[in-house]
């Protein structure tokens, strides 16, 4: 097999990269010898490409069971020496908080570059926090990058200033950034950083509180010098069309809307402009120069007014006779920015009507296509013998992954979800005050992440819990990457498979059962004999992902469904599995050949109404 | 590249059709022929059986996404996605749909219905000043395979003149980005497309 094309030795050679792929090419450039992730979209890519690209021996790489874990296993081989780089989404930086802030005390002599993907619209996340508040608070040297060359010039910048100050940097894009695709321009490709030497030394990496109130002055002092290195970046740079007015000071990828607004208002020559790429700590002498020599500035910023608020504190203190505009009602904080957003606010700012036309408006009338559980989920089977068993009568806690989809009617199996592995925790604190059944479902990489502590804090308070969990062994949602609870065959030589089953039983769980997710009726006999049983009961319903087990496992069925009589029950499974295999012919119904996955459960649900085919040719 | 060779394009589709590779395919076609390229594309929970939508932007515009009244071209691959992309056009844009409809489950189910291929093209006119429906899904059959249907659409706006990137850049494209073992039954759909819209050619 040739190399991969990202990496390639040639300098100035021009690709087109995904933005999480330019940060890839970027930390090859800068020499990465670790990486650790959690997945999580929009970060994902990156880690799934250093696996596809192999790396030849550049750089280890794992796939960790939670944020915490890899942002710990990272400090650690940072600590011995090791260039490295954790990824996740913005909601894991919450899990992984805790090493961060105290690493940030201590330092890292190797570099670490914390990838933080947040998710400013909830493309794929439960809230859209945003993580340049982790700069400030923990006090990470901040990068953003607003293209795919961005991401790659950026990320190289990042580790050789985490090498420089030993000191955490925080790296983070958006969703569009991410997933963004632009023409990356490579630099030099050399081998993989030299790794420095630890030396032992307890009084800085022991942060006992006599050492830790030395370190947070040390930490200080090196934001210091940080701050004269973002005085120096060449990713904060001033536009100047010697206005003495008008000044837009942005950052991120408000940066792109901002352009594309200046060049289609036909602005570019009104306003002076201050970029902002390294965004923490502030470039306060470029600010300072900016801010008095303007007597009127908008600050663009998407997501929290982070910038803004810095901005005017700063102005208070350099006594900048100056106004000072942010957040209103067309740019707020919540959401994504976009060009005619920026359009509408600038032309407020200017006082001049906005050149935009009106658009019609979309219309709400039409068909909708909201995301589903796959023909052949194995989630959709043990919903449906939940929903037989509970009904309206249990209370259902849900977790993060495909099977969140089941808050989708019919199943409508999801009463309430916090966060990764709150099903457990969440669910035993509810059925404390509740009377009624507490049902918690959680997939098998989430059991990993966080289910397994609110598993153990359910068995050693003696919480009331029926636990459900999902095996499809494999993190679905965010791409089949690898967790331990993976078949060995499947996971390699390198990672060791962990058994749920066992470890359920470690924890002193006794009423502990395992039903394959397409035996509908042992899943309802298990779920009828648990539901008034007192204590903890887990079901582990155990299937591969449907997609998972044709790509990866070359799993596939050799029959299909098909009806062999229409009546009642017909109707019924039509109405309570809801199969998207299902179509109805007039007033008959009919299973989609090429969409059947062949699980076959629809012939359990409606015996008489289904029988196996063989498959004819086709797909699926 | 001047303001006024600026493009924007959406490309929307349904989960699994191909409509992110098919983006690719014309992103990467257009850097070879050295134009400023950015494409933006939402992958993960948006991908399950729902609606895929991408853009493309040539000739430098920087905004990884696009609004209501951007686009100056639609790429449909599936013409109820692009009834309802409809709004991300501009008045007088051009738009490019595949005629072979995907019915999402509530119309299958029974429970909604599919607007005709009739009024789908009366509302597009009403925005657009030059349309084109084809048999993307058949020609693409016929090419070969499913997938290659995209090719139909790319090729049919390539061929309209409307991109910047004429049918034989195209073809080079795909000998170029595409998996040896599926270049074939592109560049069939590339010349079925050609046919299909100038039948005299074929």
């Amino acid at each position: 097999m040739g190399k991969h094309p990202l990496l390639s030795e040639k300098r100035g050679e021009k690709q087109l990269l995904l933005g999480n792929e330019a940060i890839v090419r970027g930390a090859l450039e800068a020499g990465v010898n670790m990486i650790t992730c959690y997945p999580g979209t929009p970060s994902s890519e990156v880690v799934d490409t250093f696996r596809r690209i192999g790396g030849d021996g550049r750089y280890k790489m794992e796939y960790s069971v939670n944020e915490k874990v890899a942002m710990e296993v990272a400090c650690g081989a940072a600590l011995a020496g090791a260039m490295s780089l954790v990824t996740m989404k913005h909601v894991g930086l919450n899990v992984a908080a805790d090493p961060l802030f105290t690493t940030a005390y201590t330092g890292l002599p190797g570099g670490l570059v914390v990838l933080s993907a947040d998710d400013p619209g909830c493309h794929s996340s439960q809230n859209e926090q945003d993580n340049r508040g982790y700069a400030r608070m923990a006090h990470l040297p901040c990068f953003e990058p607003a293209s795919a060359e961005e991401a790659r010039a950026m990320t190289r910048a990042a580790f050789a200033l985490a090498r420089d100050l030993q000191q955490p940097v925080l790296l983070r894009t958006t969703t569009r950034v991410s997933h963004m695709r632009g023409a990356v321009t490579f630099h030099t490709l050399p081998q993989a950083a030299q790794t420095v030497a630890f030396e032992r030394e307890p009084m800085r990496y022991v942060p006992l509180p006599a050492v830790a109130r030395k370190r947070h002055a040390a930490l200080n002092n090196t934001m210091q010098r940080a701050q004269e290195i973002a005085d120096q970046s060449p990713f904060n740079t001033e536009t100047s069309h010697g206005n003495t007015k008008l000044g837009i000071i942005a950052s991120g990828v408000a940066r792109d809307y901002l352009a594309d607004a200046l060049v289609s208002g036909g602005w570019t020559d009104k306003v002076d402009l201050l970029e902002l790429g390294m965004t923490w700590p502030l470039p306060e002498k470029k600010l300072t120069a900016f801010l008095t020599s303007h007597s009127r500035i908008l600050v663009l910023e998407e997501g929290a007014n982070l910038l803004e608020r810095d901005v005017r504190a700063l102005c208070q203190r350099i006594a900048a006779d100056v106004s000072i505009e942010g957040k209103d009602e067309i740019l707020t904080d919540m959401g994504e920015y976009s060009r005619s957003l920026v359009m509408q606010r600038l032309a407020k700012w200017f006082s001049c009507p906005c050149p935009l036309n009106p658009t019609p408006t979309p219309r709400t009338d039409l068909p909708g296509r909201p995301p589903n559980l796959c023909p052949g989920c194995s989630h959709r089977s043990v919903y449906y013998a939940a929903r037989q068993v509970f009904g309206d009568d249990a209370i259902y806690s849900s977790d993060i992954g495909c099977y969140t989809l089941g808050v989708v009617p019919p199943m409508r199996m999801a009463d309430f979800l916090f966060c990764m592995g709150s099903s457990i925790s969440g669910g035993s604190g509810f059925s404390e005050i509740s009377d009624k059944t507490v049902v918690s479902f959680i997939g098998d990489s989430t059991f990993f992440h966080s289910g397994m502590t609110g598993l153990a804090n359910a068995v050693f308070n003696k919480h009331k819990l029926l636990l459900i969990i999902l095996d499809n062994g494999t993190t679905a949602m965010t791409g089949h990457q690898p967790n331990p609870g993976m078949l060995q065959e499947a996971l390699g030589e390198d990672c060791s498979h962990l058994d749920i089953e066992q470890i359920v039983r470690a924890f002193g769980v006794t009423q502990c059962k395992k039903v394959s997710s397409y035996n509908v009726r042992g899943l309802i006999k298990v779920m009828s004999e648990f539901k008034d049983l007192p204590g903890i009961r887990v079901l582990i319903a155990q299937e591969p992902c449907v997609l998972y087990a044709r790509r990866t496992l070359g799993k596939r069925q050799p029959n299909v469904a098909e009806v062999i009589e229409q009546n009642e029950d017909t109707r019924r499974c039509l109405k309570e599995l809801a199969c998207p295999a299902f179509y109805m012919n007039g007033d008959d119904v009919a299973v989609d050949q090429n969409l059947c996955s062949g699980c076959m459960v629809c012939l359990q649900v409606a015996p008489k109404s289904f029988k196996a085919v063989k498959r004819e040719g086709g797909r699926a | 590249m001047s303001q006024d060779k600026r493009l924007r394009i959406f490309f929307t589709g349904v989960g699994g059709q191909g409509t992110l590779t098919a983006t690719n395919l014309l992103a990467r076609t257009a850097l070879m022929a050295n134009f400023e390229v950015v494409a933006g594309e939402v992958h993960g929970m948006a991908q399950r059986g729902g609606v895929v939508e991408s853009v493309l932007l040539l000739g430098g515009w920087r905004s990884p996404k696009l609004d209501h009244g951007e686009a100056d071209l639609i790429l449909g691959f599936e013409p109820l996605e692009t009834l309802r992309a409809l709004p991300y056009l501009r008045q007088g844009g051009t738009v490019f749909s595949s005629s072979d409809m995907l019915p999402p489950l509530s119309v299958s189910l029974g429970v909604a219905k599919y607007p005709s291929l009739e009024a789908i093209q009366s509302e597009v006119q009403k925005i657009a000043s030059q349309y084109t429906f084809l048999p993307c899904r058949e020609l693409g059959i016929k090419a070969g395979s499913v997938q290659s249907g995209n090719t139909v659409l790319l090729a049919a706006a390539c061929a309209s003149g409307i991109l910047p990137i004429s049918l034989e850049m195209l073809a080079q494209g795909i000998r170029t980005f595409l998996p040896e073992k599926h270049q074939a039954s592109n560049l069939e759909a590339l010349r079925l497309a050609e046919a299909y819209l100038k039948p005299s050619a074929a």
